[in-house]
């Protein structure tokens, strides 16, 4: 479903992508795991086109997407949740979710599926009225999730889904995506979180300074030497 | 390589003053109307070069210099002007009506007057953060120009102030621009102007690594208003009148025009800058007092070589934001040596 | 009563004060941009009511709301689109460029002297109020400004794009990121910031009856003003920050020693620079334009 290939992405003359290739397929999870400044973000935010490639190409669903705007790709059914959210905190949860639907058209579809983001995280039903700043950091992470849900994506990218909340929290949102493959939605995982990622994800790839370290299924990962050398490996390298 | 890179701002330095030397001795043997332009790029030059110490080094930019050229304009004008003249035009207390200095006597003291006046105007200006900075200077321009247009005692109100001594010739304006280029790169090779250049990447990771920021804003401030103000002295003199109305907008976007073009966080680039909205604007105006094709004289409209000099920023802007010469500088030919000068940029 | 007198004064000026400032805090809340040349919107209002003088008094209105909408669209278009991710400071002087163009393509066509135009010279009478001599003009003014405020705010709370315009406001790659086309939203932030300036150009033309090359300029420093004081993004703030600088300014008018009133503009400023000290984010900031570590 996802195609990429030999990206490269530049900040500058910093080279924050050097020939990356990864694919997803479709209904799979796929995780990406690694160390700080490894370029797991720039690789979720060089797919959604808010980041430009310098080199290589990313394919979705047979199509060549390098160089799209971020508002032309959701409508393709790729969404981003990005890191930190970034939910609009002067709006209300409600107005989150509507500005999740901005590219349908279909109203009464829109509605039922703000019923559903709110049965599947019944807080934000609670809180539907209030100021999204006012929410939690689970609450809003849930929010986000919500919000590109309404897109109708097929492809979820979604980056540090764990950062900064609670065990409770964090199993419950993994719970979400789960939920959602098995209605078709794939998603792609940035993790830090190394053991919530091998235990959600079908297939790992772990990236080390902008490049593939290695890669494959995740359960054969556990207790691997190589891959302890692979990831502990190369942070210690990196630091 | 240490020597070498920190020594390039002085080289830079003599390189621009030989090539100005060349354009004043070339000017020397023009016409008057040509020679005029010529001394009023130079003044200019002193302007942009005073405007770059602070902008070029900081990146941030700054709409209220010129106030200051014209707070200089001013204060000069009342240190020169024949007392009896005062008297007529003015309405001073005694003693300054009574004093009249020599112009470099006057010149010099304004210098100094004006630095305290930076100092105490930029010690809280510089705390400011973001677009407050620019908003505050930019205040500053309209206050000072609200003031000068109504202190009817002290600057003459709306009516220019006239018969200021004219001492400002072709070589007294290359002087202050050739000065204020050594004191531009001399600044550039302190390490408060270093300090300065890495705030410009960025505030917050420069204020990390324990530069104060507000201090070496400060200084670069308080220089840039010196040399600005010597512009405006040197400008006055040249012109031989002074009114409140020249150093407002107008002015201002000339200036800063000049400094975004030729690439505003370079020396050479704020000269190039200089040199090329001049003649620019020269060919422009001769095109507006009409050009005889034959028997025809077609005369350009007034308005053009502003239509055209702001066309000509806005394209710098869109097709190369960091100006003509981005942040190079241009080198004393022999010592000059690619290599260091790449190792460096990479390492920062 | 002469309180009562400065009281509507302030109010009325104030609004115009807001409405100049909504146009310049608008744009700036969608692209970071200070946009100078929104005194220009408000010029070519003016001259498109000088140049129609004598037509029907609706042509002449609708004339200058298109010429000001569609200027406003085409400066986007040609200057400030290709400078999007410039920094604010860059965006700033393209603007001041584009502002300095279209004066001087102005003064080329019409010369640089003040042209008179009776442009309704009907609301240059005063009304008597209970003892109170008010010109309709500041009514008229205090009204417009009122419907048209409420107008924008069932248009930012109750429509679909003034919802993404929030949005895009607030965080503008993640408005992207949802699919808020970037071009949209900004193009119609301009619309509306043109249709404002020549509502602007209305009062400044019915007032001082006259227009000139530079008659967009006092009017759009003192817009700046009000929107930094409001809090630059917050479009609130601008219409806040125009009220304020309004009652300031008719304050100082009216409260001054005589011979300190020719200075009245200088205090203005003045307190302007004392305000950035104090609140450097203005009142009603938006958390985005801080300085992000």
């Amino acid at each position: 479903m996802l195609k990429i290939r030999d990206l490269h992405v530049s900040y500058g003359n910093i080279a924050a992508l050097r020939g990356i290739s990864l694919d997803v397929g479709k209904s799979e999870i796929v995780a990406v795991i690694g160390p700080n400044g490894a370029g797991k973000s720039t690789l979720l935010l060089a797919i959604a086109g808010v980041v430009r490639a310098r080199a290589g190409s990313v394919e979705f669903d047979g199509r060549a997407i390098t160089g799209q705007q971020p508002e032309a790709l959701v409508t393709t059914g790729l969404s981003l949740v990005p890191e930190g959210r970034h939910i609009f905190g002067s709006l209300s949860v409600a107005e989150n979710l509507r500005l999740g639907a901005t590219v349908r058209r279909d109203r009464q579809e829109v509605a039922r599926d703000i019923d559903r983001v709110l049965a599947m995280f019944p807080i934000l039903r609670e809180r539907y009225r209030q100021r999204a700043n006012k929410l939690s950091g689970g609450e809003q992470q849930m929010l986000a999730i919500g919000r590109a849900m309404l897109a109708r994506p097929r492809l979820l990218l979604l980056d540090e889904p764990s950062l900064g909340l609670a065990p409770l929290i964090v199993a419950q949102i993994y719970e979400a995506v789960r939920a959602l493959r098995d209605q078709g939605v794939t998603a792609l995982i940035v993790e830090q979180n190394v053991g919530r990622a091998l235990s959600a994800a079908d297939r790992t790839y772990v990236l080390s300074s902008g490049v593939i370290a290695m890669s494959g299924k995740s359960a054969e990962f556990a207790g691997n030497a190589a891959f302890d050398a692979a990831y502990f490996g190369v942070a210690e390298a990196a630091r | 390589m240490v020597e070498n890179s920190l020594f390039r701002p002085l080289q830079t330095a003599l390189v621009l003053i030989l090539a100005l030397i060349a354009v004043a001795l070339c000017a020397s043997i023009a016409p008057p109307a040509l020679q005029r332009t010529v001394i009023e790029a130079l003044i200019k030059l002193t302007v942009v070069v005073g405007l770059f110490i602070f902008v070029g080094q900081s990146g941030v930019f700054s709409f209220g210099h010129v106030a200051f050229m014209a707070i200089g304009g001013y204060m000069s004008a009342i240190l020169t002007l024949a007392p009896a003249r005062k008297a007529t035009l003015l309405d001073l207390p005694g003693a300054i009506e009574a004093l009249q200095l020599p112009w470099p006597l006057a010149l010099v003291a304004v210098i100094v007057a004006v630095g305290v006046l930076a100092t105490v105007v930029g010690w809280p200006f510089c705390r400011l953060r973001g677009i407050a900075l620019p908003m505050a200077t930019f205040a500053l321009l309209i206050i000072t120009y609200v003031v000068a247009s109504n202190w009817q005692q002290v600057t003459g109100g709306r009516q220019a102030l006239v018969g200021l001594p004219r001492y400002v010739g072709l070589w007294t304006a290359f002087g202050g621009a050739a000065l204020a280029i050594l004191v531009a790169a001399g600044y550039a090779m302190t390490r408060h102007a270093l300090m300065l250049r890495c705030s410009r990447e960025s505030e917050v990771a420069a204020a990390a690594t324990g530069i104060d920021v507000e201090r070496e804003r400060l200084i670069a401030f308080v220089l840039s208003a010196m040399v600005v103000a010597a512009g405006g002295v040197l400008f006055s003199h040249f012109i031989g009148t002074i009114t409140a109305s020249t150093f407002y907008l107008d002015l201002t976007f000339v200036t800063l025009t000049m400094l975004v073009v030729g690439g505003m966080r370079s020396l050479t680039g704020a000269c190039a800058g200089v040199a090329l909205v001049s003649l620019v604007s020269e060919l422009l105006r001769s095109v507006e007092r009409g050009v005889a094709i034959g028997d025809v004289t077609i005369a350009a409209p007034p308005g053009l070589q502003e239509i055209v000099l702001a066309a000509l920023l806005l394209a710098i802007l869109v097709l190369r934001p960091a100006g003509l010469l981005g942040d190079a500088e241009i080198g004393w030919p022999s010592f000059r040596r690619a290599a260091p000068a790449t190792a460096t940029r990479q390492q920062g | 009563m002469i309180v009562l007198q400065n009281l509507i004064d302030a109010v009325s000026l104030g609004a115009v004060y807001a409405l100049a400032a909504l146009g310049i805090g608008l744009i700036f809340s969608v692209m970071r941009l200070i946009n100078f040349a929104h005194g220009e919107l408000i010029m070519v209002g003016g001259f498109t009511l000088y140049t129609l003088a004598g037509q029907p008094l609706l042509v002449m209105i609708l004339a200058a709301l298109l010429t000001s909408t569609v200027l406003a669209l085409g400066m986007e278009r040609v200057a400030f689109r290709t400078l999007r991710k410039a920094s604010p400071a860059t965006l700033l002087i393209s603007s001041f460029a584009v502002s300095y163009l279209i004066q001087h393509i102005v003064l080329l066509a019409f010369g640089s002297r003040a042209m008179g135009v009776a442009f309704l010279p009907e609301l240059g009478t005063a009304i008597d109020l209970g003892g109170l001599r008010i010109p309709l003009l500041q009514l008229v003014t205090i009204a417009v400004t009122l419907v048209l405020m409420a107008g924008l705010v069932a248009f930012f709370r109750l429509s679909e794009t003034g919802l993404q315009m929030r949005a895009a406001a607030e965080d503008f790659t993640m408005a992207r990121l949802v699919g808020v086309k970037a071009n949209r939203v900004i193009a119609f932030a301009f619309a509306i910031s043109g249709v404002l300036a020549s509502i602007v150009s209305f009062y400044l033309v019915a007032q001082t009856g006259s227009v000139s090359y530079k008659m967009g300029v006092s009017m759009v420093l003192i817009a700046f003003v009000s929107s930094v004081i409001g809090g630059m993004g917050s479009i609130a703030g601008a219409a806040l920050g125009g009220f304020l600088v309004g009652i300031v300014s008719v304050s100082l008018q009216a409260y001054l020693p005589v011979d300190l009133r020719p200075y009245r503009d200088a205090f203005v400023f003045l307190l302007f620079v004392l305000f950035l000290f104090w609140r450097p984010d203005g009142l009603l900031a938006s958390r985005a334009d801080r300085d992000r570590v």
